[in-house]
């Protein structure tokens, strides 16, 4: 099962924590800061370089701050986008050189009135706008990848679409407001290159959504969970799973990727059923009848033409890992490995192998295969009669248990590793920057792993 | 309450209610004859878990001492309390270790099973709520709570647990006056 090898390190505890429970750490897309989104009201903002508490952004918002996002893609200024219990999502900005440099009035002109209050400690941070809209507690945000759209969710059954006007007024129009859910939209996540928005909740289900036309309406919607489905990742553009070195041809390896970018960007999903899975939208080419592909996603084609409608279907189940839900999945944009963790208190990584043969779930087999190209012939004598028969095979190779002590685990997110020690302990051969992994649970703590094989 | 859903419970007599002397007798020591506290007619001097928060702590925690934790607890619509309304019984409680095959973890799961008074109680999930507050408060947070409806007793029970089991909803339930006003006056008589 797990390598011995394998293992997470815990490298710093961030400090000072919040007393209370903490929801969500959101990495910042390029600078080494997250935030952590608490029950007592407010988002810290602590240094991946020390590890240190730099602000508390405070003020904002009336009831705990469920989740947070930072917007990409924008230079010399943060944007985070706050939703909380209290129903509202917060706009908040702050000057990446504060301090540097003497900020100007620019932009200035536009504070929210009656804002101002929060900003005595922290003045850096400045409350830019609240986004009114949702009956009931926000539960999810998250920017499209241009950073234009801004995706929000809630109780209420309902997804927001946002477009930041970027007017130098804080603008945001509504572009849409979807309510197909069933119950709390516990989720939502966009694509990372296209405009595309997944969602996922207590209904079960996880549904993608796409413009199409000026309007924006669903595209998928995915059964395969028996409870509430917590979260949701995408898959990196570029990420390749891990083969034993030279354990599968070149050529197959070609094709197998050849084959996933025809479906673009897998999805990982987690659950209150306790299992995480895998999900893979089936390319148009190979869905001949349209209407297939409308009876398989199980919505009645009424509004929309068929033709927008995609099917996805379910790529691999995660090894089992988990004895309570799964309350969050991240997927490595760097690495490819998967981390989960939940209520259990456990931390579990996952790794993508290359498996070349028949369903031999012996994933050690490939540690012996021959170098090169001569793997080709040594498949064994269960090769399926299927000509390109590599698949790909997940399996655990690390754990943690009581990984915040007795505590539930919320949330895991990759960031870039920005402290001293990381040039020391890279021992990866690949190109990708060394990653560690963050964890926020339930009693304040937010904890910082690096993960060495 | 607008309007009182079952007008005819059935009423337990607190003094049969199962109980045990709180003295230092080592939890699984059961003593339902002897008990001090059974003669108590006021509910309201029963000890509360505050002054035993220590202890809690120290001394391995048994279904009884969960059910005397909730026992009291007022029914929203009647004045009487869960265990005298048989909502909540001791038989129906249990403590198991979360992850059995984690060896020396300290999590635990404390399992306790509802029957509400009619099949279609609306305030079921109140009930399990304030259950599952009145536990989460009084118990250490190595405790997992599974606050559920006994299969078969409401007309909804899948939706009410998959509610009451839902962290995020419990989490803002909390955050929620309104609410939080009915649990606490269900609390009153537990303290």
């Amino acid at each position: 099962m797990a390598q011995t090898n394998s293992h997470l390190t815990l490298l710093s505890d961030l400090t000072p924590p919040s007393l209370e429970r903490t929801w969500l750490t959101s990495p910042h897309p390029t600078l080494p800061i997250v935030a952590t989104c608490s029950s007592d009201k407010t988002v810290r903002i602590y240094s991946l370089t020390n590890f240190k508490l730099l602000s508390t952004i405070t003020g904002g918002h009336k009831r705990s701050v469920r989740t947070a996002a930072w917007k990409p893609h924008i230079s010399g200024e943060s944007v985070l986008a706050t939703g909380s219990f209290d129903a509202t999502v917060g706009i908040w900005r702050r000057w990446d050189n504060y301090g540097a440099t003497n900020t100007t009035e620019e932009n200035h002109t536009n504070l929210t009135e009656g804002a101002d209050d929060a900003d005595t400690e922290d003045e850096e941070w400045r409350f830019a706008v609240l986004l009114d809209g949702h009956d009931s507690e926000v539960k999810s945000v998250s920017w499209s990848p241009s950073g234009m759209l801004l995706a929000t969710c809630a109780r209420d059954k309902s997804i927001w679409i946002w477009e930041d006007l970027d007017d130098g007024d804080n603008n945001f129009e509504t572009v849409a407001v979807m309510q197909e859910h069933g119950g709390d939209v516990k989720c939502v996540s966009w694509h990372p290159v296209e405009e595309c928005l997944a969602s996922a909740g207590y209904d079960d289900t996880i549904r993608l959504w796409r413009e199409d036309l000026d309007d924006w309406g669903q595209v998928a919607c995915i059964k395969g969970h028996a409870g509430t489905v917590w979260f949701l990742d995408w898959e990196g553009v570029d990420t390749t799973p891990a083969s034993a070195a030279g354990a599968v041809s070149a050529d197959l390896q070609r094709q197998w990727c050849e084959q996933v970018s025809l479906s673009g960007p897998r999805l990982v999903s987690c659950s209150d059923d306790r299992t995480a899975r895998i999900w893979r939208r089936v390319p148009k080419e190979s869905v001949s009848g349209t209407a297939l592909s409308s009876a398989a996603t199980g919505i009645p084609s009424i509004i929309r033409p068929t033709g927008t409608d995609e099917n996805w279907e379910e790529d691999a189940c995660l090894p089992h890992a988990h004895e309570l839900a799964i309350y969050s999945v991240a997927w490595s944009r760097r690495t490819g490995l998967i981390a989960s963790v939940g209520a259990d208190g456990r931390i579990v990584l996952y790794e993508e192998r290359f498996v070349e043969g028949g369903p031999s779930t012996d994933a050690g087999a490939d540690a012996g295969a021959d170098a090169g190209a001569d793997a080709m012939d040594t498949t064994d004598d269960a090769a399926p009669v299927q000509s390109s028969s590599l698949r790909t095979e997940w399996s655990i190779v690390a754990v943690v248990d009581g990984a915040h002590g007795i505590y539930e685990i919320n949330h895991a997110a990759w960031a870039k590793r920005a402290d001293r020690g990381s040039e020391s302990t890279s021992t990866s051969t690949s190109p990708n920057e060394e990653e560690v992994l963050v964890t926020t649970a339930d009693d304040g703590s937010v904890k910082v792993w690096s993960f060495q094989r | 309450m607008a309007e009182v859903q079952n007008s005819n419970p059935t009423i337990l007599n607190v003094a049969d209610l199962p109980t045990r002397s709180r003295s230092t007798k080592k939890s699984g020591d059961y003593d339902y004859t002897s008990g001090i506290f059974a003669a108590v007619p006021n509910p309201a001097d029963f000890l509360s878990s505050d002054s035993e928060d220590d202890d809690l702590l120290e001394e391995p925690i048994d279904e009884q001492e969960i059910f005397d934790l909730i026992k009291l607890i007022s029914d929203p619509e009647h004045p009487l309390s869960l265990g005298e309304l048989a909502v909540v019984s001791l038989p129906d409680i249990s403590i198991k270790p979360t992850l059995p095959n984690v060896p020396n973890s300290p999590l635990q799961t404390v399992t306790v099973l509802i029957t509400p008074t009619i099949t279609h109680c609306s305030l079921a999930t109140v009930i399990g709520l304030g259950v599952r507050v009145r536990l989460e408060q009084s118990l250490p947070p190595r405790f997992r709570m599974d606050v559920r409806i006994k299969e078969g007793t409401h007309s909804t029970g899948d939706e009410v647990n998959k509610q009451l089991g839902d962290k995020e909803r419990v989490a803002a339930a909390l955050e929620n006056g309104a609410l939080m006003q009915v649990i606490a006056k269900m609390m009153e008589t537990c303290r």
